[in-house]
């Protein structure tokens, strides 16, 4: 009975996500074939002139996922060993729960304290480069890695835990002092866990909408030339989500054409954020093996 | 069980004499500065339930009217051929309400380096992006940050009407874009060099700064009330609540307060032209 039941819901859950997956691609098919692989690869979108291009939202994307997740996991994988092998228990519950508040906080307010502080913040101190304004990829980027460091701290720790006590006694029997055992005992056990904290993380990036909607400065079609260039970090830029998150989409809404170069976007953002997932968990796994 | 299926179906009776009786109103953030004030007036007098909301900007308000999510919509561009087109059941009834401008506004580094005015030709200039500094402009050395109006509000579409004659003859250009007015005002506020365009009502004068446009005999003209009644100021638009068909009960009521006296006074209030002030 037990098992029937889980294989019902686990059946129930899988149908939701694939009937989701099919919706956006459902609804996505004219601009599949009005513009093919092209609608992927496409560096221009005007949608007065029919063209849509989904690469600069891409690259926006991946570009602010990745600032986030360069900037928030040395300090999120730092503070994950510092909770679990060094604070005592009590500390490292407090710190826990700190920090798991900072996941509670819903994202408009971390979008609007990054309108008060980050964006002034950013634009006065790389003034040098002389930055157009404030609202930057860069900004969108650095805003993340707040949000995501609770994921990164929470998931690190998990993974530090899970490396058997037993081992770091072993350790220390043999004569390691504290850090040698944590770097050549446990980091290496948790190395996996810490990969898909990074994945499920970026998952959780690549899929943070309001927040970067206010400080991206959603400016469409701004690729660099060369993928690794960083001349565009302090420039305003759009994301897959900031571009979901405009006014386009009520614009859209009764042209079948550009309702589907939208919902083509949800699917993208759908396939990515749902790959990041899923290695992430299958990852993560295998380290308990 | 009995009584509980009675007391549920009499709460759903409830719930949906409650949804009937909200009156919803969505759209631009430029109409909705008097529309929000009626409606603070109409909940305390007249105990009713209303709703208002500005996403996606007039478009917004055109599609949720059209959709049926709203009773009204609010509009600074009246509704195109297109919008018509795409719900062809509805009936779109335009109610003028007032009048405004949209200012070209500048931060205030830009004003005080001297920029006051700017033409037509050199706005276009900007926009394609052959002009990129204020010193091309008379102003000091300051690279321009445009922030663009994004498409669908009624500020961006009366600035392209007056710069390229519509929409669809606008330049394919891309720049960092801002949406309600708020946003725009903030931004060009703490932004050097910044230009953008603006409901004339929020140009403070102490943050951001309405530039006056130059015409063909090189008269500048800046949008204050009397350029915009007597149509000098080229930019002007009119506001409009949107009806489908022509307005009756709870949208009725609401229109005609935002028509009579005191309605109109808040339309003034908000920095915009009474029905009144415009000249014929």
């Amino acid at each position: 009975m037990t098992r029937t039941l889980s294989w019902f819901f686990s059946m129930l859950a899988l149908a939701a996500m694939l009937l989701l997956l099919g919706i956006f691609a459902w609804q996505s098919i004219p601009v599949w074939q009005h513009d093919g692989t092209r609608y992927l690869t496409g560096v221009k979108w005007f949608f007065r002139s029919r063209e849509f291009g989904a690469l600069p939202m891409i690259y926006g994307s991946l570009v602010v996922s990745f600032i986030a997740l360069i900037v928030a996991a040395p300090l999120g994988f730092g503070a994950a060993i510092c909770t679990a092998e060094y604070l005592p228990r009590p500390a490292r519950l407090a710190v826990k729960v700190l920090i798991e508040l900072l996941a509670g906080v819903p994202s408009v307010v971390y979008g609007l304290l990054g309108i008060l502080l980050l964006r002034d913040w950013i634009y006065d101190v790389f003034a040098r480069f002389e930055p157009l304004n404030g609202d930057t990829l860069l900004t969108a980027g650095i805003l993340l890695a707040v949000m995501v460091l609770p994921t990164l701290v929470t998931l690190g720790d998990d993974a530090l835990r899970g490396v058997p006590a037993a081992q770091r006694r072993a350790a220390r029997a043999l004569g390691l002092t504290r850090a040698e055992t944590l770097i050549s005992v446990t980091l290496p056990q948790a190395a996996r866990g810490f990969g898909s904290a990074l994945l499920l993380g970026f998952g959780r990036t690549l899929g943070e909408t309001i927040a970067v909607f206010l400080v991206v400065g959603r400016q469409d079609n701004n690729l660099p030339e060369h993928w690794l260039s960083v001349n565009k970090w302090l420039e305003s830029g759009q994301t897959i989500t900031s571009k979901l998150g405009s006014s386009e989409t009520n614009i859209a809404y009764g042209d079948p054409l550009h309702w589907a170069a939208i919902a083509g976007l949800g699917l993208i953002l759908l396939a990515m954020t749902g790959a990041a997932a899923f290695l992430g968990t299958s990852f993560g796994k295998r380290s308990d093996a | 069980m009995k009584p509980l299926a009675i007391s549920l179906a009499a709460l759903l009776v409830l719930t949906a004499q409650i949804c009937a009786e909200t009156l919803r109103i969505n759209g631009s953030t430029t109409v909705n500065l008097p529309v929000a004030e009626s409606a603070e007036i109409l909940r305390a007098e007249q105990k009713m339930d209303i709703q208002v909301d500005t996403q996606g900007g007039s478009s917004g308000g055109i599609s949720m009217l059209g959709d049926g999510l709203v009773q009204i919509g609010m509009s600074s561009k009246p509704v195109s051929a297109e919008d018509r087109a795409k719900y062809p059941s509805v009936q779109f009834n335009e109610v003028h309400v007032g009048e405004d401008a949209v200012a070209l506004i500048v931060s205030k580094d830009v004003w005080d380096g001297g920029v006051r005015s700017l033409t037509k030709q050199q706005l276009k200039e900007i926009y394609e992006g052959r002009i990129t500094n204020w010193k091309e402009l008379g102003g000091k050395p300051q690279r321009i940050a445009f922030f663009n109006k994004e498409p669908g509000r009624g500020t961006w579409e009366v600035f392209v009407h007056w710069v390229y004659g519509s929409p669809a003859a606008a330049p394919k250009v891309s720049f960092p874009e801002v949406g309600g007015n708020e946003e725009t005002r903030n931004k060009v506020a703490s932004t050097r060099g910044a230009l953008s365009q603006l409901s004339s009502s929020w140009a403070d004068g102490k943050k951001v700064f309405a530039l006056a446009l130059k015409g063909d005999d090189g008269v500048p003209v800046a949008p204050i009330t009397e350029n915009i009644a007597t149509r000098k100021y080229p930019l002007s638009r009119p506001l409009f609540l949107l009806t489908k068909g022509e307005p009756q009960g709870a949208v009725k009521v609401f229109v005609d307060f935002l028509l009579s006296e005191r309605g109109q006074d808040l339309v003034k209030k908000h920095g915009y032209l009474r029905l009144k002030d415009l000249v014929k």
